[in-house]
C-alpha cells in the first residue's frame, strides 16, 4: 500500500546517531508482506462509510431531548430554535441536536486522539521510529482496528505515526463539519458521529499499542498482576505522590526514578483515573487509589503530599485544593498547564527548592524526564512537616458549623444525584454523622453542593469524615489491565459462544458519574459472570468494579479468572484499552469466519452486528470521551447502555421492535429479504436502573445468527432475569422464537401459549447480513 | 406577565418557553376536559415516595382506576405494580417513552392509543427532564402534566416546587378533579 508519512523529533537517539530537529518526509511505505487483500475502505473519509452509516440510522432512529431550544454557537444568535423555527443559519433543533452529538463525539476524539500523538511522539524521540509494536504473545490479528479501518498494520513506531496523522485528518474534517453553515442535515451529522468514534478507536488502540510495546506493560496477559487499590491503602508511613490523569509519561518518570533511586522504602506512587491503571501496568507496586471521582475526597485529606497531574478529566481546581492542604501541584501536559509557571526549563534543584518552600503552589514542567526527580524530591522534603498537619474538621468542629445552617435546600438543589444533604447536616447538628455517611456512598465528588451553600461549608468533606472509617476499609486488590485478547483465546471460546453456553460479552467502560454509587458496577458485573457471560471491564468502571468485598474478603478479580473465558472477569486496562473490546469482536469475524479485516469495515461491523452478542456499558459514563467510545462501538454496530445520567448525552439511538422493515435482512445464502427478530433492539440507551440495565443486557446479547442451542440459553437468562428484576414473565419471549429449538426447554408450556396467543409463524434460522454485496454471487 | 417557577435542579434550567405552576388542581381542569386519552408515567423511585400510609404506586394505582388511564411503569417501577396485583400497568424504559411520544399515531403497549396527555412522575429529576424535552420539543401533539413534587420546565403544567404536606394536598386534590369526570 501506499502512503505519505511524516514525522519529527526535536531530538532523536536512534542507531544511526543522535539527530536535532529531525523531520522526515516519506513518500511511500510498502508492506510487501502482508498478502492480505486490500479491502475497499481503506482510511476512509468522512463519507465513505456513510452508506452503512445510513442502514444503521435507518434501524436506530436518533431520539432528540434537547437541554434547551437556542442556539449560542455563533453572533447570529441566540437564535430560538423552538417549534417549527430554524435559527439564522437555516438549522433546525434536529439537526441542531445532532450537531452538538457531534461537537461532543469531536471533543472526545481530540482528548483520544492528542494522547496517542503526544505518546507516539514521545517515545519515537525516545526509542526511535523502527521501534517495533509488540501487542504480545498469541496476538498473530495485531491491532486488528487500525487494520480494519486503516488497512494498515502498523508494526513500528513510525507506522503508528502515520495512523495517527490519517485520525488527526478525519478529525479536522468531523470538527470542521459543526461549523455555522456547514453540515445541515442530522442525518450526516449523525454519520459524522459515528466516524469520529470509529477513528477515535483507532487513535486509541494507538495509544495502548506504542505504551504496552514500549512502556513494559502486560502483554495480553491473563495473569496481568493484582495490584493495590483503595484510599486505605496508600501507606501513610511514606512520602505519596499523587498522579491523577490519563497519560503515563509522567507518572512513568516517577515511577523509574523511585526504582532507581532505590527510595520504594520511603515514597509510594498512587493514581487516579485511568493513569492509576497505566501506573499499575508499569509498575505493580504503584497503587490505584481510585476512579475519577475520587479526586477531591483525596486531595483534601491531605495524605498525597505532591499532586502531578497528566491529561484528560482532572479535577481543573486541582491547584486551590491542593493549596488548601499544602501540596504542591506540577502539571506536565500542554492540554492542562493549570495556570503555573512554567520550569521546564530550570534546574531541578532550584524547582524543588520553591516548591517545598511554598514560594509557588505548583510548576508546569513539560519535561518529562525532570518530573519523577523534581515530584520524589518534594515529597520526600515536606511530608515529615505535611505528617504533622491536620485538614478536616473535627466531628465536634462539623456539628458546631452546622448549627449555622440556613436550611435553604441549595446543597441538595445543586446535587446530580438529589442527595438529602441539607438533612444530613441537620442530623450532624445533633451528632448523628450516619446521614452524611450514607451521602458519601452515593457521593459522585462533583462539591457542587459546597459552591451552592450560602455559607460556604465544606460539604464535601464533611462527609469524608463522616465516612472516615468507610475510606480506612477501602483496601482492596485489583487486576491491572491485561491489554489485548489473545487469539487462542478467541478460538477457545468459539464453540461456547456459538451453543450458547457463553451467552455473551458485556465490557463495563468508561466514568464515575454514578447515580448510586461505584458498587452497581460490582453488581451488575457479578450477575452475568455468575451465568458465565464474560465480563471485560476498563477505566474507571474496572476500579469500581474491584472496589467491593465478598464474604471473603475477596474482589471480583481475585475470585474470577482474568481469562477471554466463561464467568472470567478481565481488565484491558485504561480509556484507550477499549480498542481491546472492539478488537476481540473483529477478530472473532477473523477467526471463526475467515472474513477479511484489511480495509474491510462495513463488512466486519455487519458481521459482528448480526452475529457477536456484545453489550457496552458505561453505567457512570460523564464525558465527551465516553460519547466518542460509545461512537465507535456503535458504527460495528454494538449496543451501548449508560446509566440514568447518561439521558444529558440528549440522544438516543433506538429500534421500534415491531417494525417489520427495520428487521428485514438478506439470508446472504438465498438473497432472500427476512424479518428477523428485533435484536439487538436498541444502540444507545439510557438505562434508569441498575434493575432496566440487567434486563435489556440479557436482551441486547440476542442476534440474528443465534444457533437454535446459543438463542435458546440466551433466553432463559431473559426470561430469569426479567422475572427477578421485574417479577413477572417477558411477554416478547414469542419473538425470538424462530422454530422450536430456539425453545428453553423448562420454559415450554409458557412459550407455547404465548405463541399461540400472538399467532406465531415459524421462521428460519439465516445467514443474516444488512449488505446486499454480502449475499453469495454479491447478491446480483 | 407570567412568573414561571424554577427548576429544582439549579442548573437544569431550559429554553425560552418553561412550564406553568401546577400550584392548584383546578387549573388543569380546561385541558382534561379537551383530553381524549390520557396515559400516565411512573418512573422507578415511586415505589419509594411515601404517599399517605403507602407509596406513590398506590397514588398511581389510584389515579389510574380515578380516571381511566393506562400506566406506564418505567425502571423497573413495574415490580411494584405486579406485586400490588394491578394488572392495568405495562413496562417500558423512559427512553423508549421518551422516543414513542413523539409519535402522533404511537397507539402504546395496550394498543388503546394514540395519547394526547400525559401525567409523569417519580423519575429521576433530570431524567424526567430529558424525557419531557423530546415531549416538549418533537411531540407537541401531547400535553405533558409533571406531577412530581419539584418543577420540571418542560412540561405545559409542573408541580411547581413544593413541601410535602401541600404536595400531598394537591395529589389529593389532582385525584378529585381525574375521578369526578372531566
Amino acid at each position: 500500500m501506499k502512503k505519505k508519512a511524516y514525522f519529527k523529533a526535536d531530538e532523536a537517539d536512534t542507531g544511526l546517531g543522535k539527530f536535532k530537529g529531525l523531520e522526515v518526509h516519506i513518500g511511500t511505505i510498502v508492506d510487501d508482506e502482508w498478502d492480505e487483500p486490500m479491502g475497499p475502505t481503506p482510511m476512509p473519509n468522512p463519507t465513505d462509510l456513510r452508506a452503512w452509516d445510513h442502514k444503521l440510522l435507518n434501524r436506530y432512529h436518533p431520539s432528540y431531548m434537547p437541554y434547551c431550544q437556542v442556539c449560542c454557537l455563533c453572533t447570529f444568535g441566540k437564535c430560538d430554535l423552538s417549534g417549527d423555527k430554524r435559527g439564522a443559519c437555516g438549522i433546525d433543533i434536529k439537526a441542531q441536536q445532532a450537531r452538538i452529538v457531534l461537537a461532543a463525539a469531536n471533543i472526545g476524539c481530540a482528548a483520544h486522539l492528542a494522547h496517542a500523538r503526544h505518546l507516539v511522539d514521545h517515545l519515537i524521540e525516545e526509542f526511535g521510529p523502527r521501534t517495533e509494536l509488540i501487542q504480545g504473545p498469541g496476538t498473530e490479528i495485531h491491532a486488528p482496528v487500525s487494520r480494519l479501518v486503516t488497512g494498515m498494520r502498523p508494526r513500528t513506531l513510525e507506522d503508528a505515526a502515520i495512523i495517527v496523522s490519517y485520525c488527526e485528518t478525519q478529525l479536522a474534517h468531523t470538527l470542521s463539519a459543526t461549523h455555522t453553515g456547514q453540515e445541515g442535515s442530522w442525518l450526516d451529522f449523525e454519520s459524522k458521529v459515528l466516524h469520529a468514534g470509529m477513528v477515535d478507536q483507532v487513535g486509541m488502540e494507538i495509544a495502548d499499542l506504542v505504551q504496552i510495546s514500549t512502556m513494559g506493560f502486560p502483554k495480553a496477559d491473563p495473569e496481568a498482576p493484582l495490584v493495590q487499590s483503595g484510599i486505605g491503602m496508600m501507606d501513610t508511613n511514606k512520602a505519596i505522590i499523587l498522579t491523577i490523569g490519563h497519560n503515563i509519561v509522567p507518572a512513568a518518570s516517577i515511577t523509574d526514578y523511585i526504582t532507581e533511586k532505590k527510595v520504594g522504602n520511603k515514597v509510594e506512587v498512587g493514581g487516579m483515573c485511568c493513569t492509576a491503571w497505566d501506573i499499575t501496568r508499569r509498575d505493580p507496586s504503584a497503587k490505584v487509589v481510585g476512579p475519577i471521582s475520587w479526586q477531591l475526597r483525596y486531595i483534601r485529606s491531605g495524605k498525597a503530599d505532591v499532586i502531578v497531574v497528566d491529561e484528560q478529566c482532572i479535577q481543573v481546581n486541582v491547584v486551590n485544593e491542593a493549596k488548601k492542604v499544602k501540596a504542591p501541584v506540577i502539571s506536565t501536559s500542554d492540554k492542562a498547564v493549570m495556570g503555573l509557571p512554567d520550569r521546564s526549563d530550570d534546574p531541578i534543584d532550584s524547582i524543588v527548592e520553591e516548591l517545598v518552600s511554598g514560594k509557588i503552589d505548583g510548576a508546569f514542567i513539560h519535561d518529562h524526564h525532570k518530573v519523577g526527580e523534581v515530584a520524589t524530591k518534594v515529597a520526600l522534603a515536606i511530608m515529615p512537616k505535611r505528617r504533622k498537619m491536620k485538614f478536616f474538621p473535627s466531628k465536634k468542629q462539623i456539628q458546631k458549623m452546622a448549627e449555622e445552617c440556613k436550611k435553604c435546600s441549595e446543597c441538595i438543589r445543586a446535587c446530580p444525584n438529589d442527595q438529602p444533604v441539607m438533612e444530613a447536616v441537620l442530623a450532624a447538628q445533633l451528632g448523628n454523622f450516619e446521614p452524611l455517611r450514607e451521602v458519601y456512598q452515593n457521593c459522585i465528588g462533583c462539591a457542587r453542593c459546597e459552591s451552592a451553600c450560602p455559607n460556604d461549608y465544606d460539604l464535601h468533606s464533611w462527609m469524608v469524615v463522616a465516612a472516615q472509617a468507610d475510606c480506612k476499609d477501602e483496601t482492596h486488590m485489583v487486576r491491572t489491565g491485561r491489554g489485548a485478547i489473545q487469539d487462542i483465546e478467541i478460538r477457545n471460546v468459539g464453540q461456547p459462544i456459538v451453543f450458547g453456553e457463553i451467552p455473551g460479552v458485556i465490557a463495563h467502560v468508561g466514568c464515575a458519574n454514578y447515580p448510586q454509587g461505584g458498587k452497581d458496577v460490582h453488581d451488575m458485573c457479578e450477575e452475568f459472570a455468575k451465568r458465565r457471560y464474560i465480563i471485560v471491564t476498563s477505566g474507571c468502571a474496572a476500579i469500581s468494579a474491584g472496589h467491593v468485598k465478598d464474604e471473603n474478603g475477596q474482589s471480583i478479580y481475585e475470585r474470577r479468572s482474568g481469562e477471554f473465558d466463561a464467568g472470567g472477569v478481565l481488565n484491558v486496562g485504561s480509556c484507550v484499552s477499549n480498542p481491546h473490546i472492539a478488537g476481540a469482536a473483529i477478530k472473532i469475524a477473523a477467526i471463526f469466519a475467515k472474513r477479511n479485516l484489511r480495509g474491510n469495515y462495513a463488512e466486519i461491523a455487519d458481521y459482528i452486528h448480526n452475529r457477536v452478542g456484545a453489550v457496552g456499558i458505561s453505567w457512570g459514563a460523564m464525558s465527551q470521551k465516553a460519547a466518542s467510545i460509545a461512537s465507535g462501538f456503535w458504527r460495528l454496530g454494538v449496543p451501548v447502555i449508560v446509566g440514568p445520567h447518561g439521558s444529558k448525552y440528549r440522544r438516543m439511538l433506538l429500534g421500534k421492535a415491531e417494525e417489520e422493515r427495520a428487521w428485514t435482512v438478506y439470508d446472504a445464502r438465498t438473497g432472500d429479504r427476512v424479518v428477523v427478530a428485533p435484536g439487538p433492539e436498541h444502540l444507545f440507551y439510557a438505562a434508569e436502573t441498575v434493575a432496566e440495565a440487567n434486563v435489556l443486557t440479557a436482551k441486547l446479547v440476542i442476534r440474528p445468527n443465534d444457533t437454535g442451542k446459543g438463542r435458546s440459553i440466551k433466553l432463559s437468562h431473559y426470561i430469569d432475569i426479567h422475572e427477578k428484576y421485574y417479577g413477572y414473565f417477558p411477554d416478547d419471549v414469542w419473538k425470538y422464537i424462530r422454530r422450536d429449538t430456539d425453545i428453553p426447554i423448562t420454559l415450554k408450556d409458557k412459550i407455547h401459549t404465548q405463541m399461540k396467543e400472538n399467532k406465531w409463524k415459524e421462521g428460519r434460522i439465516i445467514d443474516p447480513t444488512l449488505l446486499k454485496e454480502q449475499v453469495m454471487g454479491g447478491g446480483k | 406577565m407570567v412568573m414561571r417557577p424554577v427548576p429544582w435542579q439549579t442548573g437544569e434550567i431550559c429554553g425560552p418557553e418553561s412550564a406553568k405552576s401546577l400550584s392548584k388542581a383546578d387549573v388543569l381542569k380546561r385541558d382534561l376536559k379537551l383530553c381524549k386519552k390520557l396515559l400516565l408515567i411512573v418512573g422507578s423511585e415511586a415505589a419509594t415516595e411515601k404517599y399517605g400510609k403507602g407509596d406513590m404506586i398506590d397514588y398511581a394505582i389510584a389515579l389510574s382506576k380515578a380516571g381511566n388511564m393506562d400506566v406506564i411503569a418505567t425502571g423497573g417501577a413495574i415490580k411494584a405494580f405486579v406485586e400490588k396485583g394491578f394488572d392495568r400497568a405495562k413496562s417500558m424504559g423512559a427512553m423508549e417513552v421518551a422516543f414513542r411520544l413523539q409519535d402522533p399515531e404511537w397507539v402504546g403497549p395496550f394498543g388503546k392509543g394514540p395519547y394526547d396527555m400525559i401525567m409523569i412522575y417519580g423519575m429521576p429529576y433530570y431524567m424526567q427532564w430529558t424525557l419531557l424535552s423530546a415531549v416538549m420539543n418533537f411531540g407537541t401533539h401531547i400535553t405533558a402534566i409533571s406531577i412530581s413534587r419539584f418543577f420540571q420546565p418542560h412540561a405545559k403544567w409542573s408541580v411547581p416546587n413544593m413541601k410535602e404536606k401541600q404536595y400531598n394536598a394537591l395529589l389529593e386534590d389532582i385525584l378529585g378533579l381525574v375521578g369526578g369526570g372531566k
